[in-house]
């Protein structure tokens, strides 16, 4: 028997309503999930003069393990009275566009914005952040702001005025499988030379495809590696600070793309497509033995929730390029910022960036972050010893207001480079030209 | 109708449609004569843009990508299209079921279910597609690198603009089948036509306006194929995988540069571009319209 049909005008109608229904509802099915941390963030005193009227404060930071306890801090810990601070969930890229965006007319998005030590001085010397002196003088006994690191607050200043308020370094850090590595009688590489024989060590006796992780994502990371294996040649600068040339023509960079380049072997053949999530699921899945990431990552390697071998790893500061050389390492302190756009007042602006950098809520951020405070207590940080050899082996930094745009106009050569498309007479002349160009523009 | 109810009903349409798209339009018109940087007056360039635009041999890597793959794509969403909606046409009961599970690739955001489909593909999480491939058949298929290689890499794109759009395109054809006359079809049968021959001679042209419309909306949609592929073609920038979009969104949001001018007058030119590859349609319905 024929089952009952509908008018044929119907019919097309009533079956995408019911198909589209079922669809909808199979997929709302999954919740949303929370928007932030901040529900179970640390609490710490942020006693501002409340305000005369309702006053949102928009926070723009992006997401990541050692960020998110500053960001949630300040979230639960200063909304209350009049004033409301909103922080929605973003990563690092929608971060930089936002950033853009936000600080490009007379009025922005945000109110307090998320920089560090390399935006610092294109920003600054734009005039699109507010000079924090006064405010830091102002507030410095209220919130023991003498006790950060001096370092930290001078990789937040730009012509000797203060832009950014620090709360934690990122530092390149290598994680190693310690348990592997004691195995076969190998320590903690010290030079790519050493690294290089761990690798293949590794891969006769373990079996091990691709021991060495690093992330060399060819539309954001590459930069950052080709710097760090730059800088651990000393005093190796993408551009001579005085006479304002790239130095791309140079012997440090051919050497620095040439080691870069005799790692692949030891890496999985799609490692350009490798961002620091990658390089962590590597480490988690045991495909990898070796890798070195930002010590905002390392925390997340000893959970249990993460991996299974979340007790194998161990921690050192990277090797350096060459024997006697610096570390392969780069450092870049995050911090608070107070756009020079926004409407809110600023010192209430710089209350609530000062709570979410106090003491406690520094070391509530312990071992997620390596916090800019001199006296948190980061003994219980897996990682923090490495992360501070990595700081002291560290390269000299190279902090320029043309930084971020030459190390975005040499990314696509590099992934040329790397992707085995050119040379490295080609890629050194295509990155001095590539560089020039963004020389030029800054005059 | 009166005139005043007329343009009272009209009214909000038509504002709606100068605000969202007449002004972007013109903005981007305008800044493709332009040097603009962010929050400040553009400074008229003249053609100095479309110059560099044309002059730049990515822009010509980017078109050829983007219309292969539309021409790829679209073929695969209206053929297997016209299958399924022609194998949905004779369920029961079960139909809106099966519609239900085939319309979840097309209602789920795209990021996310490319997401989801580079993982089939990706190693580090799994990668039952790529074991399947190499493990179980002895690397027969050489390893392939889904993510670097161009043609590997072209390959998931493909499969990944099909799954998501191929719903759509059985959704419509569907649709149309549902209006072909039971009366010709039995007609043909008692006239000695195989079932192909009904497809092909009857069923076919008689849905021809429906699968102009599902082309002109596939080519619209591929043409602009841009989150899928941040998941899916991260190695675009060296492999030759980087769509119209990706290339104006790096151009003029994510490079150094950040040209805006420049992003807009390839924006220009992407307009110009969908309107020759959609010409052949819109004369299509126009004609059946009129018919």
């Amino acid at each position: 028997m024929r089952h009952m049909r509908l008018p044929r005008s119907q019919r097309p109608v009533r079956l995408m309503a019911v198909g589209l229904l079922a669809a909808s509802l199979a997929l709302t099915a999954c919740g949303a999930g929370s928007r932030t941390g901040a529900a179970t963030a640390t609490k710490v005193a942020c006693d501002f003069t409340n305000p005369s009227t309702p006053t949102t404060i928009n926070v723009l930071a992006y997401n990541s393990s050692a960020v998110d306890p500053f960001s949630n801090t300040m979230v639960a810990s200063c909304t209350h009275d009049n004033v409301t601070v909103k922080h929605d969930p973003i990563d690092f890229a929608g971060q930089l566009e936002k950033t853009t965006a936000t600080l490009a007319g007379d009025t922005g998005t945000y109110d307090v914005v998320e920089t560090y030590t390399y935006a610092i001085p294109d920003l600054a010397s734009r005039g699109k952040l507010q000079p924090l002196d006064d405010l830091y003088a102002k507030n410095k006994d209220k919130y023991a702001l003498g006790d950060l690191d001096p370092n930290t607050l001078k990789s937040m200043t730009y012509d000797g005025k203060l832009y950014g308020l620090p709360m934690q370094s990122q530092l390149l850090v290598m994680a190693y499988r310690k348990d592997l590595f004691d195995k076969n009688g190998l320590t903690p590489p010290t030079t790519f030379e050493e690294l290089r024989t761990d690798a293949k060590r590794l891969q006769d006796a373990e079996g091990m495809k691709y021991p060495i992780a690093l992330p060399l994502l060819s539309t954001a990371d590459l930069d950052t590696a080709f710097a760090a294996a730059l800088g651990s040649q000393d005093s190796a600068f993408f551009v001579n600070p005085d006479t304002k040339k790239p130095n791309f023509t140079e012997e440090p960079t051919a050497k620095a793309l040439e080691q870069l380049k005799s790692l692949l072997p030891y890496m999985d053949p799609q490692v350009t497509t490798f961002d620091q999530p990658k390089v962590q699921q590597q480490l988690y899945n045991g495909k990898a033995a070796v890798a070195v990431m930002f010590s905002g990552r390392m925390n997340d390697l000893v959970q249990q929730k993460n991996t299974k071998l979340y007790d194998k790893f161990g921690f050192a500061a990277p090797p350096a390029v060459f024997a006697g050389g610096k570390a392969y390492s780069t450092v870049s302190t995050d911090g608070w910022s107070i756009p020079f756009n926004t409407k809110v007042d600023k010192d209430l602006l710089f209350e609530v960036i000062g709570a979410s950098v106090s003491q406690e809520a520094s070391q509530a951020s312990v071992p997620a972050a390596f916090p800019a405070r001199t006296t948190v207590d980061q003994s219980a940080s897996p990682y923090a010893a490495a992360t501070k050899d990595s700081l002291a082996k560290g390269p000299t930094k190279e902090i320029q207001p043309y930084v971020p745009a030459v190390s975005e106009a040499i990314r696509p050569v590099l992934a040329n480079y790397m992707a085995g498309k050119i040379d490295v007479p080609a890629a050194q002349q295509q990155m001095q030209a590539a560089a020039e160009k963004v020389m030029a523009a800054q005059k | 109708m009166k005139r005043r109810q007329f343009w009272a009903l009209v009214a909000p349409s038509v504002v709606v449609m100068f605000g969202f798209m007449l002004v972007p339009l013109y903005q981007t018109l305008r800044w493709s004569f332009e040097s603009v940087n962010y929050g400040e007056a553009g400074t008229f360039i003249g053609l100095t843009n479309y110059r560099a635009a044309l002059g730049d041999a990515r822009l010509g890597r980017a078109v050829l990508f983007t219309v292969g793959l539309t021409v790829v794509a679209s073929a695969f969403c209206i053929v297997f299209g016209y299958v399924l909606a022609a194998l949905v046409n004779k369920l029961g009961r079960a139909r809106p079921l099966v519609l239900g599970i085939l319309l979840i690739s097309y209602v789920s955001p795209q990021v996310v279910g490319a997401v989801a489909f580079s993982w089939l593909f990706d190693s580090n999480f799994g990668g039952i597609v790529d074991y399947l491939l190499n493990a179980v058949s002895g690397g027969a298929f050489g390893n392939p690198l889904w993510f670097t290689s161009t043609w590997p890499n072209r390959l998931i794109i493909v499969a990944n603009v099909v799954w998501f759009m191929l719903p759509f395109a059985m959704l419509m054809i569907l649709a149309g089948l549902q209006g072909v006359s039971e009366e010709t079809l039995e007609a043909a049968e008692i006239d000695g036509a195989s079932p192909l021959q009904r497809h092909l001679y009857v069923i076919i042209p008689s849905i021809r306006g429906v699968l102009g419309f599902v082309v002109l909306i596939l080519t619209m949609d591929v043409i602009r194929v841009f989150d899928s592929l941040i998941p899916l073609a991260p190695q675009s920038l060296t492999n030759g995988n980087e769509s119209l979009m990706v290339y104006i969104y790096r151009v003029a949001f994510s490079e150094a540069s950040r040209n805006l001018g420049l992003g807009s007058a390839i924006s220009v030119l992407t307009i110009i571009l969908i309107l020759i590859l959609l010409f052949p349609s819109i004369r299509n319905i126009v004609k059946e319209a009129r018919a």
